[in-house]
């Protein structure tokens, strides 16, 4: 390795020293370049926030939502919304809406709020909305400054998904058809938004570049400008953010060692919101008996691997959540103990279920840190008996694989995968509830568990907020005894900025977000 | 052969798992069996195979390659167009780097046979030949980018700067520097044989019992018969530059056909796949022509047609 990085070394060195002096990249004060869209939460290349599944980090710098969460994803808080109220019975959501402008200087309404939800709720748009808004009835814009939604029944998750929703100019798109929209122009082109930035131009697979909106209603912005980088890798993003390049990017985990201690940057480390687990396939017959399930759990040292490979950046899990008012008590910790699994496996018959035959894990994580999770717990369940063999594909094959109404069991035996369990406890539902089993939903192993069906539909359809974290305490606690997955932990996600950066707010965000992220509070010191 | 390629092509695909629908899919937000069999029957994948391929395949010929799925409905023929300028000053850069360092030491190497240079040219070269693009790129990039700061660490201009010659060859040289190294070292072998091939051989030894300078004998006599196979090799070490550059182009955000591929890959992007693979072939071809017309024109005793 050393005799090829010289030679490596040795055959470029003199072309490079030849236009070392050449060019250097121009120092441009009061530009923020950053790699905005790597990582789990970026999306790069898309511009239509109905189509985004992810992106929103950098799409709500420009485009702005009703509401979204705050900075540590515990509330939420208004942005084109001044105020919302919700009545009594959960029904009716009234938005006070704010005095704000388009980057064209036309000015936001109501209408254009209740124009954005009419698109957010027609599939034939391309958005990826409309299936989580099916519960809004209607959409009532009474005044300039006041939006009504009127839902069918109470849906506790209604806040949380229109925090997604980011507001459209309807002026600007109310001419083109609704199934012409997606693949419209407009968005890589002349978007406009009510942000605090503007859009300016995109490079093709290069960059996006933002201008300061100098009319904007929180003030004008510290920053001139802000470029989105983009990278096919982390790894490519992290030589950037190395080389002075860019001043911020997302890092994955085993990267963030190298940053620790060193004062040019700063470490951002935040719950990732997503729970990891080995997905059960439950139409497998080899999983039938929990106790196997339960064996499993017993037989994975996962605080040995969160210590030794997540560096100690990780709960371990005993349902979905992790967070303390999720939590009831009570609930097993299913602590590493080897011998309590084969023993659970020799109650239930293992040898003849399936003894050592091989099983299948399918996973789309690709990581080193992944390679080296499944290698561990490999060598964990070998030792108890269970001869799992890691399957790692891309994401379009493994959902071809999970996905198929007609699945070959053989293939995906055993999952592992992770699943947004917050900031709204309710993410889960749809990879757990019966109802959600493709064709209709993502919920893959397939489980079929009336009690879990039941908590999680009374806890999504709770209308007291002050009850709902009970009822998620409940679905917890079906988890935790029934097991539809192995649940793992939820590990930490990690960014990393330039210490010349003040006032940045970035957190991993499942999805990228939103969040209040003020970024016309952004700027870089010398 | 290019509809045989296609063809291949497209089967490839079609038996590749996941569709452009299965990459677009987020667990986290599910979308509607009608919606999902609605965007399959935009997309026409809904219909018999055969039927897709000939469907494709009569809008090709017309010069029309589709679509692209992921890219907001971009026509991919100019899609594709627009990342064959930036492949080609890369591949162009390295292959010029390649031969003028190839066949510079390859000569050096054999007319100072077994002295210390050749000796260090030629593990070099072994170094070189052992070196994947992948390796090479991500070192190349620590040391040079990230360590050693000569150069941008990806990219083909500065964000948010106005054009100009001097930033664009600033982005260039690594890149097509690392891409050259395997081609450099393939060159620098051949050459080196070629030309030990070609000093023993009766007319060089005419020449210079003729009294003609060695420099001229090398540069006259030999060199130009030498170069013969080192003009076959370059041309058939097309593809393999083309492989290289998809991982360059990857590893430095490139803005080429490379970087359009490997993305089109991930996202299953089926046309914006056909269409490229099918102008890389057509590039291959063109090459390879250009490749004999070149031996025509070194070797007289060679006539085109």
């Amino acid at each position: 390795m050393k005799l090829r990085m010289m030679a490596s070394a040795l055959a470029i060195s003199v072309a490079l020293a030849a236009t070392g002096g050449l060019c250097t990249a121009p120092a441009r004060a009061a530009t923020l370049s950053g790699g905005f869209d790597v990582g789990p939460g970026g999306f790069q290349g898309n511009f239509n926030p109905l189509a985004a599944t992810s992106g929103f980090t950098w799409l709500s710098i420009y485009f702005e939502p009703l509401v979204t969460y705050d900075e540590k994803l515990q509330k939420v808080v208004g942005v084109l919304a001044d105020s919302y109220e919700v009545s009594p019975d959960q029904l009716s959501y009234t938005f006070k809406l704010t005095d704000a402008k388009w980057h064209d200087g036309k000015p936001f309404t109501a209408k254009d709020a209740k124009f954005t939800l009419g698109l957010a709720m027609d599939a034939k748009s391309g958005s990826v909305l409309a299936a989580r808004l099916k519960a809004i009835a209607s959409v009532e814009a009474p005044d300039d400054r006041t939006l009504v939604v009127k839902l069918s029944a109470p849906s506790a998750s209604t806040l949380d998904t229109l925090t997604k929703v980011m507001m459209l100019p309807e002026h600007a798109l109310a001419s083109i058809p609704v199934d012409q929209l997606a693949k419209n122009s407009w968005w890589s082109t002349t978007p406009i938004g009510t942000g605090p930035f503007k859009f300016t131009k995109y490079v093709t697979d290069q960059y996006v570049e933002l201008a300061a909106n100098t009319e904007y209603r929180g003030g004008k912005p510290a920053l001139e400008r802000l470029i989105n980088r983009y990278f096919a890798n982390p790894a490519a993003a992290i030589a950037a953010l190395r080389a002075g390049e860019i001043q911020f990017t997302y890092v994955d985990s085993n990267d963030v060692s190298t940053f620790k201690g060193d004062e040019a940057f700063k470490v951002i480390e935040g719950d990732s919101f997503v729970v990891n687990y080995l997905g059960f396939n439950h139409e497998s017959p080899i999983w039938k008996d929990v106790r196997v399930r339960k064996a499993l759990m017993h037989a994975i040292n996962r605080d040995a691997i969160i210590t030794s490979l997540y560096g100690g950046a990780a709960k371990p899990a005993n349902c979905a959540y992790v967070a303390d008012q999720l939590l009831p008590p009570g609930i097993d910790t299913y602590a590493y103990d080897p011998e309590k699994a084969k023993q659970l496996l020799a109650e239930a018959g293992w040898a003849q279920i399936n003894g050592d035959k091989p099983i299948t894990l399918l996973t789309y994580y690709t990581t080193p840190l992944a390679t080296n999770v499944l290698a561990a717990v490999q060598a964990m369940l070998a030792q108890v008996g269970i001869n799992i063999v890691p399957r790692a594909v891309d994401t379009p094959t493994y959902n071809s694989i999970v996905l198929n109404p007609k699945p070959d069991i053989a293939q995906f035996q055993l999952v592992y995968a992770g699943l947004q369990n917050g900031p709204d406890a309710g993410s889960i539902n749809v990879g757990l509830n019966e109802k959600q089993i493709p064709p209709a939903g993502p919920n893959v192993v397939r489980a079929r568990m009336p009690e879990l069906n039941t908590a999680l539909d009374t806890a999504l359809a709770e209308p007291d907020a002050s009850k709902r974290d009970a009822r998620f305490q409940e679905v917890c606690k079906v988890m935790n005894a029934s097991l539809p997955w192995a649940t793992m932990w939820v590990a930490n996600r990690y960014g990393v900025v330039s210490s010349k950066l003040k006032d940045f707010v970035w957190t991993p965000a499942p999805g990228g977000g939103p969040y209040a992220a003020h970024p016309e509070k952004w700027s870089i010191g010398e | 052969m290019l509809i045989a390629l296609s063809m291949l092509i497209f089967l490839l695909l079609r038996l590749t798992p996941g569709d452009p629908i299965d990459a677009y899919i987020d667990p986290n937000i599910p979308m509607s069996p009608a919606q999902l069999t609605e965007l399959r029957s935009q997309l026409g994948l809904d219909r018999p195979l055969p039927v897709q391929y000939l469907a494709w395949l009569r809008e090709a010929l017309s010069g029309n390659l589709g679509r692209s799925i992921q890219r907001m409905d971009q026509p991919v023929l100019s899609l594709v167009l627009s990342r064959i300028g930036p492949t080609v000053l890369l591949m162009g850069t390295a292959l010029a780097i390649a031969i003028v360092a190839g066949i510079t030491t390859g000569v050096i190497s054999a007319v100072r046979r077994n002295s210390p240079a050749d000796l260090s040219f030629s593990v070099l070269a072994l170094v070189g030949i052992s070196s994947p693009a992948f390796l090479s790129a991500l070192v190349g990039l620590y040391v040079f980018a990230v360590r050693l700061n000569w150069a941008p660490s990806g990219g083909m201009l500065t964000p948010g700067a106005a054009f100009s010659v001097s930033d664009l060859l600033h982005h260039l040289v690594l890149p097509a520097a690392l891409l050259s190294i395997a081609q450099a070292a393939l060159v620098m072998r051949y050459m080196r044989a070629s030309m030990l091939e070609v000093l023993n051989q009766d007319y060089v030894r005419t020449a210079r019992a003729k009294g003609v300078a060695e420099f001229w004998v090398i540069a006259k006599h030999a060199l130009r018969n030498a170069l013969l196979p080192v003009v076959t090799l370059i041309g058939s070490t097309i593809g393999l530059a083309i492989g290289g550059a998809i991982f360059i182009e990857s590893v430095f955000n490139w803005p080429g056909m490379g970087l359009l591929l490997v993305s089109a890959v991930e996202t299953r992007d089926y046309p914006v796949i056909m269409g490229a693979t099918l102008i890389i072939g057509g590039c291959v071809i063109v090459v390879n022509l250009l490749t004999d017309i070149t031996y025509a024109v070194i070797d007289p005793r060679i006539k085109v047609g």
